[in-house]
């Protein structure tokens, strides 16, 4: 029997150390006082592509319903929350979930993810507890090292608000600035703005690196309210980071949101190892603006498969192989009492030796039991 | 900490050797390589492929860089950063085909090797039309009675020509373009944007 295209079947090490991250993510989120949340995987897509959301229904896994509706695999978790707890009426503010998404533009389909959901707190500390989270969390999976980078999606909005950009060309200029294609930003914006707009945008594609961007940009805008706005707020941002945590902060400026409903500081943690996305996540307010309620949301997902990919060797517990027989297995059994943070395995037949880090074996000396390395 | 860069093989490799020594990169070890598909200098980490390859390489982080034709990013999409264009692997993409009037009788009939492109292009212009896949020498769909025209790249024409084919509209022109993989770029952020400076400065002449 074979499995279709992307499907696979995970076995030993890499699923036990998925099991463990989200076991980890558990307990972190429970004592950093997050309720658990689920919601089922199967959906309608309308929750997904209403004009609020705006996914792509080419990338869902979908079908009929005997009504003809569409119903899809979950492809998102921030968009079901928001649904679940939009007839939420508690005053429970901050939430964690973990499960799968599926989308069919994702390598393997299946992505595993945990996450967070921040609603109606204020701006700064919903942020920064995200990204505390965030760090606590990847500490306690001893994950490779990774920075930060943080970005906000009022930038682009503000540098093109006095174009008289159509949906089409506002959409076209938007994925140029999302992939850093400077000539095609300029080219465009070149068409509904003057020539210094236009410039200032392109140059924005650049501004991307430490966060010492944040000072020459507090200063190109010291006459704009709202884009110096975004810079305090950012900058306030980094300060408390930098004071709670040591780690490595990026800037992107010229990043804009993938997703509509993005609607504030964008967040995403990168390996500096293999370079793969951690986590990624932000502010969407204008979320819950489709179930009429006024509320403020942020959060982040952790790509619990990428994750899985980058935790340290060091962190997987060593394995011990226990040599014993029929007489001398109730002192095996004894023994492994005493290998606390090991796996232990108890074989009475030699081992593939390169699958253990140490192997012990347990002879009976005449009633007495002695534990010899091998 | 090296740039590993993905270059197309066959003409875009030659012209991009010769501009990045234009740039003054040592490209000796490239140029000398043999039949290797992997070759390291001093700086680079390199290794040539087709191009679509090329885009599906730096998408997947194997490569940080990529050169590679704009067509290809046209056609495949790839996630990656579109960083800048660069002067060689000059094209276009056009509709040719023999020349008369289309016969309207029918769905019209048109074979690729771009599918993307040429569904776009037909969809702009409001045309229903069915399109043909083929892998290579286009130009013989419709000759032999399989499409009623193509859309594909040309570059002097003579191909066309000396197939009794002409161009019938052009769609787009085309570039070699520099490529990242979205996370390298921040990642190796102090050694990439110097050599992407470099090869903008002087494309930008």
């Amino acid at each position: 029997m074979q499995l279709p295209p992307e499907s696979q079947d995970d076995l030993g090490w890499v699923v036990s150390q998925r099991l463990e991250i989200f076991e980890t993510f558990r307990k972190t989120a429970r004592l950093r006082g997050y309720n658990e949340i689920t919601t089922p995987v199967i959906e309608y897509a309308e929750t997904f592509t209403n004009p609020y959301v705006g996914m792509n229904l080419k990338t869902m896994l979908k079908w009929f319903d005997s009504e003809g509706d569409i119903e899809v695999l979950r492809p998102d978790w921030t968009i079901a929350i928001a649904r679940a707890l939009s007839s939420e009426h508690s005053s429970r503010k901050k939430w964690a979930y973990q499960g799968s998404v599926f989308q069919t533009d994702k390598p393997g389909i299946e992505c595993r993810q945990a996450g967070i959901e921040i609603v109606d707190m204020d701006p700064v500390l919903g942020e920064v507890e995200c990204l505390l989270l965030a760090h606590q969390f990847l500490q306690d999976i001893h994950i490779d090292p990774y920075f930060i980078e943080l970005g906000h999606t009022g930038v682009f909005e503000a540098l093109t608000q006095s174009m008289a950009l159509g949906k089409r060309p506002k959409e076209q200029l938007r994925q140029a600035m999302h992939d850093k294609n400077k000539d095609e930003v300029y080219r465009i914006s070149k068409n509904f703005s003057t020539d210094e707009q236009a410039r200032e945008l392109t140059e924005l594609v650049d501004a991307f690196g430490s966060t010492h961007i944040l000072a020459d940009y507090e200063k190109r805008w010291k006459n704009q309210e709202h884009l110096l706005h975004i810079i305090h707020h950012l900058k306030k941002v980094i300060r408390l980071l930098e004071d709670l945590s040591d780690q490595e902060i990026l800037i992107d400026l010229g990043r804009v949101k993938n997703l509509p409903y993005y609607s504030g500081i964008m967040f995403r943690g990168y390996s500096k190892t293999s370079g793969s996305t951690l986590f990624s996540g932000g502010r969407y307010d204008h979320l819950y603006h489709q179930f009429e309620r006024k509320r403020t949301a942020v959060g982040l997902a952790f790509d619990v498969d990428e994750l899985v990919q980058n935790t340290r060797e060091e962190s997987r517990p060593s394995r011990i192989c226990l040599l014993a027989d029929s007489d001398t297995l109730g002192a095996a059994e004894a023994l492994r009492t005493s290998f606390e943070h090991a796996i232990v395995d108890v074989q009475f037949e030699e081992v593939d030796k390169t699958t253990y880090d140490k192997i012990f074996k347990i002879v009976d000396r005449s009633g007495q039991y002695e534990v010899i390395k091998e | 900490m090296k740039i590993c860069l993905a270059l197309t093989k066959g003409r875009l490799e030659t012209q991009c050797l010769d501009y990045l020594k234009q740039l003054s990169f040592d490209v000796d070890p490239l140029i000398e390589k043999g039949r290797r598909l992997c070759v390291e200098t001093d700086q680079f980490k390199v290794f040539f492929a087709k191009g679509v390859d090329v885009a599906t390489y730096v998408e997947n982080g194997i490569a940080d860089l990529g050169i590679v034709g704009e067509d290809i990013l046209m056609e495949y999409q790839p996630d990656v950063y579109n960083l800048l264009p660069l002067p060689f692997g000059k094209c276009r993409m056009a509709l040719a085909g023999i020349p008369k009037e289309k016969e309207l009788n029918r769905k019209y009939r048109i074979a690729t090797k771009y599918p993307k492109i040429a569904r776009d292009f037909f969809q702009e212009k409001g045309e229903s039309v069915d399109l043909v896949k083929l892998e290579g020498s286009v130009e013989l769909a419709p000759l032999l009675g399989l499409a009623d025209d193509i859309v594909d790249i040309v570059e002097t024409g003579t191909t066309l020509k000396e197939n009794g084919l002409v161009v019938k509209e052009e769609i787009t022109t085309f570039t070699a373009r520099c490529i990242a993989n979205r996370s390298s770029l921040k990642v190796k952020r102090s050694v990439i944007m110097p050599f992407v400076e470099s090869l903008g400065k002087v494309a930008a002449l």
